[in-house]
């Protein structure tokens, strides 16, 4: 790309000066249908051959220039939803040309190639530096968007995806900002475009599971050969090997039948899990003419996810639209309606270690029809201990119903040519609601006592919960844009004032009295209530300035001071500048304008400040709440909190500096963006766990500073393009060095997860690290064993056991098109880091666990362990005999503490490839379109996501994506009972009319 | 340009103006940000009970009352004893959670004459909480605890300092309480107390009660700075917390709620049941005693019992309440209203019992301690006293004759010393019948007591040869203790600490051989 040369309206022409020889060029630009179109970008590429046509929404047309004459371009469109979503370091909406960051801009196109439900799942892999992971399983599953590596040592992130402003944006960018930019119609045409999509989803990774020993164990006494002998209502798999004899399962019922299995191994765990089904339809229709356009969307998707029972909807409306009123008034709005109803089950957790519970001897699967069947039903469910899953996913239900509401209005007010005023209003609301309940269940007296059964009644209870949260935001700026000659000058000046006001109102009861009925009034005893209010207030100054020479360097300074309302009044305002540099090396050297090598080149470099308050209102104080039971009756009590806090909390800074350029090659066959980052938060807002003997247990300070730096690289490289081929590949680099450089003398480290094992900011080590127990250990690292039992021991305390933030992170990306048909896909790639699988604790309890079955359930030597030199106090020698008597049974090594409790046995590699997206589509040629009088447009399309996987081999667990403290938590690093992780295919039709 | 500008700038002069009228919105609308001694010590005091409750159950699992029960597996180090930093860690977590409630009213009263029965009744509760702790975890952070952000790492105090100065903070309370009794502006205690309803003499009792408990398992080791007791006596009634507890949602009996049944009907812990060896002090294998047998167990005598570590599907399966609730009324939203340890979901939870009480001074006069009463006599009062605690309807009415079946027990065994005290021939034996007879009437009662008293003592006594039976142990059969009475020595301190106060957490602590100051 060179120079933009002009943006015209309908007509163009212009002439090319370029090796001395004019041509003048006349054409006119139109869509499919003909239909003159406007806004239409068009650009000189290479040495002068090509022309480059482009508009929003509109895919670019490349027309090589041959000679004078008359030139007619057909754009075509693209059927998506978002026109484009740009990623920006600072958060400003501007000529990418100006800008001296890194910006990314993800066209529509790849956001749905893969046809991902959310623009999340959409973006996994196509932005240097942002890493999107899917923290959860499940139904519209959650996702966590980091751009360049945390900072925040406290819980939270930000994600800006506001669609209400485009200036600056203040705080909330500091960790980033993400936009993204709707639709709009356009001038003179009316279009109607409809899509279906429809996916299947289906586990793509099973934890592994060992499929040779089944029900038993030596609580039940041992064989000739040590093993354990087999149960009948054994939860654990720790009885003998299988040898395919039918076997009871479970005592006897009380009308005497008896349920059996074969002693063998069914893959019942793995088709426990659905196949899920979603349902995406698209509708829009767009309209504009000279004073306003219309742009109207309609969506629904409906899901049934992998988890038995669950299900999902989302509805989405939209209006966007603009007018223009006189000659200096432009007015534009958006709005967006969406409703989502979600009816899952809320014991993910449990139904999974219950499932987990059943030995595979047992097909799982033939225990779905709880209901009817006699072996199925709670009470004749063979197993005593652990519930039938299916029954425990119907019996815990979440209905949620959530609404959203966003809107802007903006009004531009141009009383002479460079100088705007514009006043935006925007909200954006969540209306919610829920019921979880739990049904009851009465079992029968002989379920209840028949051999050593700990089955007992369950009371039906109900949680009822609702509220919102509106965020209002307000701008007001006003814009002075100027070119003197050579220099240019564009000026904004502005105010911003932001509302979060949010409440939420629960209220529960339990033992409810009428079956099946699920509302409050039906319950037993006093009914539980809380309610909770939320108000804060912020508003900001800014100005921000960008001077330009000759359209080649830009210089832009900035600054804005901001007030907040949840800090004390002392410490409420702060100030924060930053200033960039960008230099199109490519426009202002003669050698590298006429370079047929090099066809663009820009080198850019910027310096900010950002202060951010990373905390909500009302945490200055310290609380006292009612508790334990109170008030009973007219006796009221209550309860010092447990957090020790500061009246005195500061805002957090942020200070980062960044370089990179921006290479085009070949006639941008080859392009490349290639950055440097380095930022430090300092004074950072912390809530962490604290010695329970200082009287609390978490301490809200100012404390600590974290580093990230690292290098993006983004190059793509176009070998073949011609007239019926088109083949793109290239790839995302992003190398992550995300450090604590110190906390305080006071805390050497942070728990980020809670006390004990899990995920910690601990100074001079990468943000965050697993901490957890390990073995006790020689100073060369062997295992210390005891020499007559062969046991190791565990370490006194927790010690770190892997960072958990990716070092190296790599996409590949391609696509290849042949005429009318385009093949796309992408991999991508994490490594450099570990996770602490949390699930796999309870499969070596159960005895399903892959790792229990190692050594053939037999006593072995505890590998590259060592015993105490009899001879050589404090000096240890290899152990090569003395071996753990217990390795087997359900009383023995696997379900002990030992091994259990010894975090570092199931803290595992997180490296993972994955295939992210394929699809090919094909778009139909309009002469075959041509019969039908009414279809403008008509493409298929089949794609899938998260097709393959590949996990480190030491990871038998679950996806390392998943983090079971939240999509909103820095405490990553730890999986736990999500439901297994997901891949996607499907098929889409869409049409044009 | 120039109008334009100033538009602007008197706009910003307005915006600034109104500006402090915009931010200040910070008050809490969710929580209050402050609260009176008055209002915080009901609570303190309801938590207290959940926390003796607590340390209850701790002393029913490893002190030698109960058993894995069928049904349940996974006791794991519950069996084995080889504790990890996991195991009963609340006890140490919420103690200090609870003791900051009381701290919280010590520094809001400190220096307020007006304030010493609120200042006073904390700190006797504070004494009682770090004694608690002591008896479980020998030394803890004491002298730097409590300090909130002053000290965010407390270092560990040596018990035995510990011991010694919350024995002086006892004395301390009683001369506050006669301060402020001799004060005309005092603020009663009122209904902010749940124990004793503003009775400061009963405070004072229980005051004495404490530090009396101290001096006996600190005798020989600490050096105290006053072993003289305050006129006020020991306690003589039960020392019962209870705000109104209630068949409600988060209102009953901690105890009741944990075993019992919860308040919509759903059945409590079943996963325990009582051990062998602690049934045979009544069906007759040891001692009999039929009174107090059927007043604690359901079915007695055929109670089914179990060996700790024992598992196996043959072990019997704890009914709805478990086996220490004698009533046949089992329906969970109506039972209740029995005698026994478990009484109802209203009993008011005892802190600690007249019959302790007694038992402690019977120590206390045997070892010369106390010369106010003789050993015999508090003996005699400490079964009476558990007969009484144990007859006890949750309304405090007494059901039955809690004088004349103590009286038929001595008849009943007429040849044990652990029984009739004047047949006890050496101080070894006396301390034996005291130790002994004190495990049995705090059974489930305040379980945590005895098995301090057991690692102190070593009584009862247990056989400890290899193959003795579940009547002459209570050790687990999978116990992995090196000691020859096969038992723990101790739990370990919390991960917690591991974590957050790692350089000054105690290392190497064993719970088969790191031993609490007064333990053998």
């Amino acid at each position: 790309m060179r120079k933009l040369l002009y943006t015209f309206v309908v007509l163009f022409s212009m002439s090319l000066a370029a090796n001395a020889q004019v041509r003048t060029l006349k054409g006119k630009v139109g869509d499919q249908n003909s239909a003159p179109l406007q806004g239409v970008t068009v650009r000189l590429q290479g040495k002068a051959d090509f022309l480059l046509f482009s508009s929003v929404g509109f895919r670019t047309e490349r027309i090589k220039v041959t000679a004078a004459g008359t030139l007619n371009v057909t754009l075509t469109e693209q059927v998506n939803i978002m026109d484009e979503v740009v990623v920006t370091a600072g958060g400003v909406k501007t000529k990418r040309k100006e800008i001296g960051t890194t910006s990314s801009i993800i066209k529509a196109e790849s956001l749905v190639a893969g046809k991902s439900t959310s623009i999340a799942g959409g973006l996994q892999g196509k932005v240097a530096g942002l890493q999107v992971s899917n923290t959860g399983g499940g139904i519209n599953p959650n996702f966590r968007l980091v751009l360049r590596g945390q900072r925040s040592l406290t819980e939270d992130i930000v994600v800006l995806n506001g669609s209400g402003a485009a200036a600056l944006y203040g705080s909330q960018a500091s960790n980033g900002a993400l936009i993204v930019t709707t639709k709009k119609g356009k001038n003179g045409v009316t279009q109607v475009g409809f899509s279906q999509t429809t996916t299947v989803e289906s586990v793509a990774f099973f934890p592994k599971i060992q499929e040779r020993f089944g029900a038993g164990g030596s609580g039940y006494g041992v064989d000739l050969q040590g093993f354990g002998n087999f149960s009948y209502l054994e939860n654990q798999s720790y009885g003998p090997a299988f040898d395919g004899s039918k076997r009871p399962l479970g005592p006897p019922l009380a009308d005497g039948s008896q349920d059996s299995t074969y002693y063998q191994f069914y893959p019942g765990h793995n088709d426990f899990w659905n196949q899920g089904l979603i349902n995406q339809t698209d509708f829009n229709v767009s309209n504009g003419d000279a004073n306003s356009t219309m742009y109207f969307s309609a969506q629904y998707v409906g899901q049934s996810g992998t988890t038995p029972g669950d299900l999902y909807n989302r509805s989405n409306v939209r209006l966007n639209g603009t007018r223009r009123i006189g000659n200096t008034i432009n007015l534009s709005y958006s709005t967006s309606y969406t409703q989502n109803r979600y009816d899952i089950t809320t014991a993910t957790g449990s139904m999974y270690d219950q499932m987990l519970n059943m030995p595979v001897n047992v097909d799982i699967t033939r225990y779905k029809d709880w209901q009817n069947d006699k072996f199925a039903n709670p009470n004749g469910f063979y197993n005593p201990w652990y519930p039938n899953p299916y029954f425990t996913a119907a019996n815990n239900r979440s209905a949620t119903r959530n609404d959203y509401l966003t809107a802007n209005v903006e009004l531009k007010f141009t009383p002479v040519k460079g100088l705007d005023f514009v006043a935006r209003q925007g909200i954006t609301t969540r209306n919610y609601s829920n019921k979880n309940t739990t049904g009851a269940f009465k079992f029968t007296d002989y379920a209840k006592h028949t051999d050593a059964s700990s089955k007992s009644d369950i009371a039906a209870s109900v949680s009822d919960g609702m509220g919102y949260s509106t965020q209002l935001l307000t701008d007001f700026f006003t814009q002075y844009k100027k070119t003197i000659s050579d220099f240019s000058l564009n000026v904004i000046l502005g105010g911003q004032w932001k509302q979060d006001q949010s409440k939420g109102i629960n209220v529960s009861a339990n033992g409810l009295v009428v079956p099946g009925l699920f509302n409050v009034n039906n319950g037993v005893g006093t009914p539980g209530a809380s309610e909770s209010n939320s108000l804060s207030h912020s508003m900001g100054a800014y100005s921000k300035g960008t001077f330009g020479y000759k359209n080649y360097l830009y210089l832009t300074v900035s600054g804005r001071k901001d007030w907040v309302s949840i800090l004390a009044p002392e410490n409420r305002t702060f100030f924060y500048p930053a200033a960039e540099m960008s230099f199109i090396a490519s426009d202002a050297f003669d050698f590298l304008k006429n370079s047929r090598t090099i066809s663009y080149l820009k080198l850019r470099g910027g310096w900010s400040k950002v202060g951010q308050v990373n905390l909500g209102p009302y945490a200055l104080l310290p609380t006292f709440s009612p508790a334990s039971g109170f008030p009973f009756g007219s006796q009221a009590g209550y309860t010092v909190g447990n957090t020790l806090v500061s009246n005195n909390l500061k805002p957090e800074i942020t200070k980062g500096y960044e370089v990179g350029f921006d290479l085009n090659m070949f006639d941008d066959r080859f392009t490349s963006n290639v950055s440097f980052f380095h930022t430090n938060t300092t004074n950072q807002t912390v809530s962490t766990g604290v010695s329970g003997t200082t009287g609390f247990t978490s301490l809200r300070t100012n404390t600590g500073e974290t580093m990230s730096e690292g290098l993006e690289v983004t190059t793509h490289v176009t070998p073949i393009r011609s007239k019926d081929w088109n083949v793109t590949v290239g790839g995302i680099y992003t190398l992550l060095k995300n450090e604590v450089v110190s906390i305080s003398a006071d805390l050497p480290r942070l728990g980020l997860t809670g006390s004990g094992v899990g995920s910690y900011a601990v100074a001079g080590q990468p943000f965050p690290v697993i901490m957890g127990y390990d073995y006790k250990r020689d100073a060369s690292g062997h295992v210390i064993v005891d020499a007559n039992t062969g046991l190791p021991t565990q370490s006194d305390t927790i010690s770190n056991l892997g960072n958990a933030q990716a070092k190296h992170k790599l996409s590949l990306d391609g696509s290849i098109k042949y005429k009318a048909f385009t093949l796309s896909f992408l991999f991508e790639y994490r490594g450099g880091y570990q996770i602490f699988n949390q699930i796999g604790p309870g499969m070596d309890w159960s005895g399903t666990g892959w790792r229990t079955a190692l050594y053939d359930r037999k006593r072995f030597v505890f590998p590259n362990s060592v015993i105490a030199d009899p001879a050589n106090p404090g000096k240890y020698v290899t152990n090569t005999n003395i071996e753990i008597a217990n390795g087997n049974g359900n009383n023995g090594f696997w379900t002990d503490g030992i091994n259990r409790g010894v975090t570092s046995n199931y803290v595992t590699s997180a490296d993972f490839w994955k295939l992210r997206e394929l699809s090919i589509a094909y778009n139909v040629p309009s002469k075959l379109l041509a019969n039908s009088k009414f279809i403008k447009g008509c493409t298929v399309s089949l794609q899938g996501r998260n097709l393959l996987v590949w996990m480190a081999p030491d990871n038998y667990y679950t996806d390392p994506e998943y983090s079971s403290a939240g999509s909103t938590s820095n405490g990553i690093g730890l999986s736990g009972y999500e439901t297994p992780p997901s891949r996607y295919y499907g098929a889409t039709v869409s049409f044009k009319f | 340009m120039k109008n334009i500008t100033a538009i602007i700038l008197s706009g910003v002069m307005l915006l600034a103006t109104s500006c402090n009228k915009y931010l200040d919105i910070n008050t809490d609308p969710n929580n209050a940000t402050s609260a009176s001694a008055e209002l915080i010590l009901p609570q303190a005091l309801n938590y207290t009970a959940g926390m003796i409750s607590s340390f209850n159950n701790y002393g029913v699992q490893v002190g030698g009352y109960g058993a894995n029960a069928g049904g349940y597996g996974g006791f794991g180090t519950s069996i084995t004893y080889n504790f990890t930093t996991s195991e009963y860690s609340g006890l140490f977590s919420s103690s200090y959670d609870l003791l900051n409630d009381y701290q919280t009213i010590i520094n809001k009263t400190a220096g307020d004459a007006n304030y010493n029965y609120f200042n006073a009744a904390a700190n006797i509760m504070k004494a009682l909480h770090f004694q608690l702790l002591v008896d479980t975890y020998n030394d803890v952070p004491y002298m730097d605890a409590l300090q909130g952000s002053k000290k965010l790492s407390p270092t560990y105090t040596d018990a035995k300092v510990i011991y010694k100065s919350i024995a002086d903070s006892l004395d301390a309370a009683i001369a506050k309480i006669n301060a402020g009794a001799a004060n005309t502006n005092v603020v009663p205690l009122g209904s902010a107390d749940i124990m004793f309803g503003g009775n400061t003499t009963s405070w004072k009792k229980l005051a004495n009660t404490i530090k009396l408990r101290i001096l006996v398992r600190g005798n020989g080791k600490v050096t105290f700075s006053n072993s003289t007791f305050s006129s006020d006596g020991f306690l003589t009634t039960d020392a019962l917390i209870n705000p109104g507890y209630t068949r409600d949602n988060g209102k009953q009996n901690p105890k009741w709620n944990t075993w019992g049944w919860g308040y919509t009907g759903s059945s409590g812990t079943k996963s325990w049941m009582p051990s062998t060896f602690s049934k045979t002090f009544y069906d007759g294998i040891k001692l009999t005693d039929n009174g107090r047998g059927k007043a604690v167990y359901y079915q007695f005598p055929t109670t089914p019992t179990n060996q700790l570590g024992f598992e196996g599907v043959s072990v019997v399966s704890s009914p709805e309440g478990t086996f220490w609730f004698p009533s046949t009324s089992r329906v969970g939203t109506s039972a209740g209203n029995s005698v026994g340890v478990l009484k109802g979901p209203n009993a008011g939870l005892p802190v600690i019992t007249a019959s302790e009480s007694y038992f402690i001074q019977a120590e206390a006069a045997l070892k010369g301690i106390i010369s106010s009463t003789t050993a015999a006599a508090a003996f005699s009062n400490g079964i009476t006293a558990s007969f009484k605690y144990l007859y006890t309807l949750p309304d405090g009415s007494v059901s039955g004759n809690p004088t004349a079946d103590a009286a038929t027990y001595l008849t009943d065994n007429p040849s044990s010393y652990l029984v009739n005290y004047g047949l006890a021939t050496s101080d070894a034996q006396r301390l034996e019948a005291i130790i002994t007879q004190k495990w049995v009437a705090l059974n489930f009662v305040n379980s945590d007591q005895s098995w301090n008293d057991y690692r102190r003592t070593l009584y009862p006594k247990l056989v400890n040869t290899p193959g003795a039976t579940a009547f002459q142990t209570f050790a687990s059969r999978v116990s992995e203790s090196t000691r020859p009475d096969k038992l723990p020595t101790r739990v370990l301190y919390p991960a917690s600490e591991g974590s957050y106060n790692t350089a000054n957490v105690p290392k190497g602590i064993s719970p088969f051989s790191s031993l609490i100051f007064w333990a053998q």
